[in-house]
């Protein structure tokens, strides 16, 4: 059997028709999108099932009655803080009231900042499980959030956010299925963690054991990717929750009036 | 007839390849991460943000009510100092600037945990619904980290000691069963850290000191 000569091949062509031609050019763009459908799965694995559905329509619906209440929220307290400060000048004891009350609010993070910082972002890692490997692993979890988010803490950061929710004394940093919910919101990756600090927060940070610890475990083992960014300005939002205490009271006690030496249960 | 039926199977093809198309581009621009969950995730994720909602109308309730008490004292020319007083003990209470007394949970933790499983705790009961935490005599801010080598533990560069103790204000039922439960934080560190012990003892009142931090930030300016 000998290769056909040039001028064969070319009558052989020459008697395709063109609808074939199109047929196959069209074939394999059809392959090409099935395949880079299948391959945009990622590591992540998704679930088809009837009842899904609904329940993800669910989901979407109450955070965006979240994002609406905690709109709301942010409102009223805009306006709240407003009238006080109309109140003020007008009795030195309210002045001095309102500036506790500002104060309180700025410790307790219910007034956004702004300020010298850091940003970092964490994303799933692109490499290829490899055999006997848990593909979690490959994914950031709510644990790597929680790592950096404590890190920054200990490297002197005085104000945290990720995704846009803020860290207050209350927040929760949640594994739901290998998402994260933070305040009890639905973040979707990538996980984007804010800080403000001083100028140096950045090299305190790099040079911690914790976080060295953290890269080695989880970026130079697993690939998970963590980029950073020092703008010039962090922005950090104002906690957007309930701050209702129902089972926490002031301290009545005398004693309270000072501060308390220790934890201990009353008889 | 054969031109027909190969622009059938064109148009065919055709057809497919668009659909394809958009159900791509459609589910990229969708992508909350939702796509991810099973069924059983899903319905706790549902189950955790109507909570979130109504902790949150009940947030607008309270915050809509102060906000009327302030329109009505300004309305008089009055300035509201009795609703500054109680905004300003609430904010206080809330945020550790001021010791607070309530029922909750006492935790015992006695032997060698490491500090990460100590963050996984207080992770837990801030998740199960805690107002207040301390750790010994320290009222847990956000910054206040536990870190260390296991044996050595520290909480602002002071040793925690062994045992030690996590005292959480709320409600002591719900947080008693949250830490507890079968698969909950305390079987979870009973398999990783078994020479550890960790008693959960749900108390009446609990007293938690204020934090002795200065927590308005010195770098941070207020957005206005």
């Amino acid at each position: 059997m000998t290769a056909p000569s040039a001028p064969g091949a070319r009558s052989r062509l020459g008697r395709i028709p063109s609808w074939q031609i199109t047929l196959g050019l069209a074939s394999l763009v059809l392959g090409f999108v099935v395949v880079a459908q299948l391959q945009s799965d990622g590591p992540r694995a998704q679930y088809a099932s009837d009842e899904r559905g609904p329940l993800v329509q669910t989901a979407i619906s109450l955070q965006s009655q979240q994002d609406a209440l905690k709109a709301q929220i942010l409102d009223l307290r805009a306006q709240i803080s407003a009238l006080e400060t109309k109140g003020q000048g007008s009795e030195a004891t309210a002045t001095d009231l309102g500036q506790r009350l500002q104060d309180a609010r700025l410790a307790a993070g219910l007034i956004g900042i702004e300020g010298p910082g850091v940003v970092l972002q964490l994303r799933d890692s692109g490499e290829t499980v490899l055999p006997g490997d848990n593909p979690n692993d490959y994914l950031v979890s709510a644990g790597d959030v929680r790592t950096v988010v404590e890190q920054l803490w200990l490297a002197g950061a005085e104000g945290v956010a990720v995704n846009g929710e803020r860290i207050t004394t209350g927040t929760a940093i949640l594994d739901i299925g290998g998402t994260v919910l933070v305040n009890s919101a639905y973040l979707a990756p990538p996980y984007q963690i804010s800080a403000i600090g001083p100028a140096d927060l950045f090299d305190r940070l790099s040079a911690s054991v914790g976080f060295q610890t953290f890269v080695q475990n989880r970026a130079q083992a697993f690939g998970i990717q963590i980029d950073y960014a020092q703008p010039s300005q962090v922005i950090l939002p104002a906690y957007a929750g309930a701050i209702t205490l129902r089972y926490a009271q002031p301290d009545p006690s005398p004693a309270a009036a000072g501060s308390l030496p220790t934890s201990s249960s009353v008889p | 007839m054969s031109k027909r039926r190969n622009q059938l199977s064109l148009a065919f093809v055709a057809l497919i390849l668009g659909l394809l198309v958009v159900v791509q581009l459609r589910a990229q621009a969708a992508s909350n991460g939702l796509d991810q969950l099973t069924p059983t995730e899903l319905t706790v994720l549902v189950g955790n943000l109507n909570t979130r909602n109504d902790q949150l109308r009940a947030e607008v309730a309270t915050t809509q009510a102060e906000l009327s008490t302030l329109q009505a004292s300004d309305a008089r020319g009055d300035t509201s100092l009795g609703q500054l007083q109680s905004d300003l003990a609430r904010v206080r209470a809330w945020t550790g600037l001021d010791p607070v007394v309530g029922p909750g949970v006492r935790i015992t933790v006695t032997g060698p945990l490491d500090a990460a499983s100590v963050g996984d705790l207080v992770n837990e009961l801030r998740n199960a619904g805690a107002e207040a935490i301390a750790v010994n005599e320290v009222r847990l801010e956000p910054n206040d980290i536990v870190n260390g080598p296991i044996g050595g533990l520290l909480l602002g560069g002071a040793p925690l000691g062994d045992p030690f103790e996590v005292s959480a204000i709320g409600n002591s039922e719900s947080l008693t069963g949250s830490l507890t439960r079968a698969g909950g934080i305390v079987a979870q560190l009973a398999a990783t850290a078994p020479s550890a012990q960790l008693t959960v003892t749900p108390v009446d009142q609990l007293r938690l000191p204020a934090t002795t931090e200065d927590l308005v930030p010195a770098h941070g300016k207020p957005q206005l």
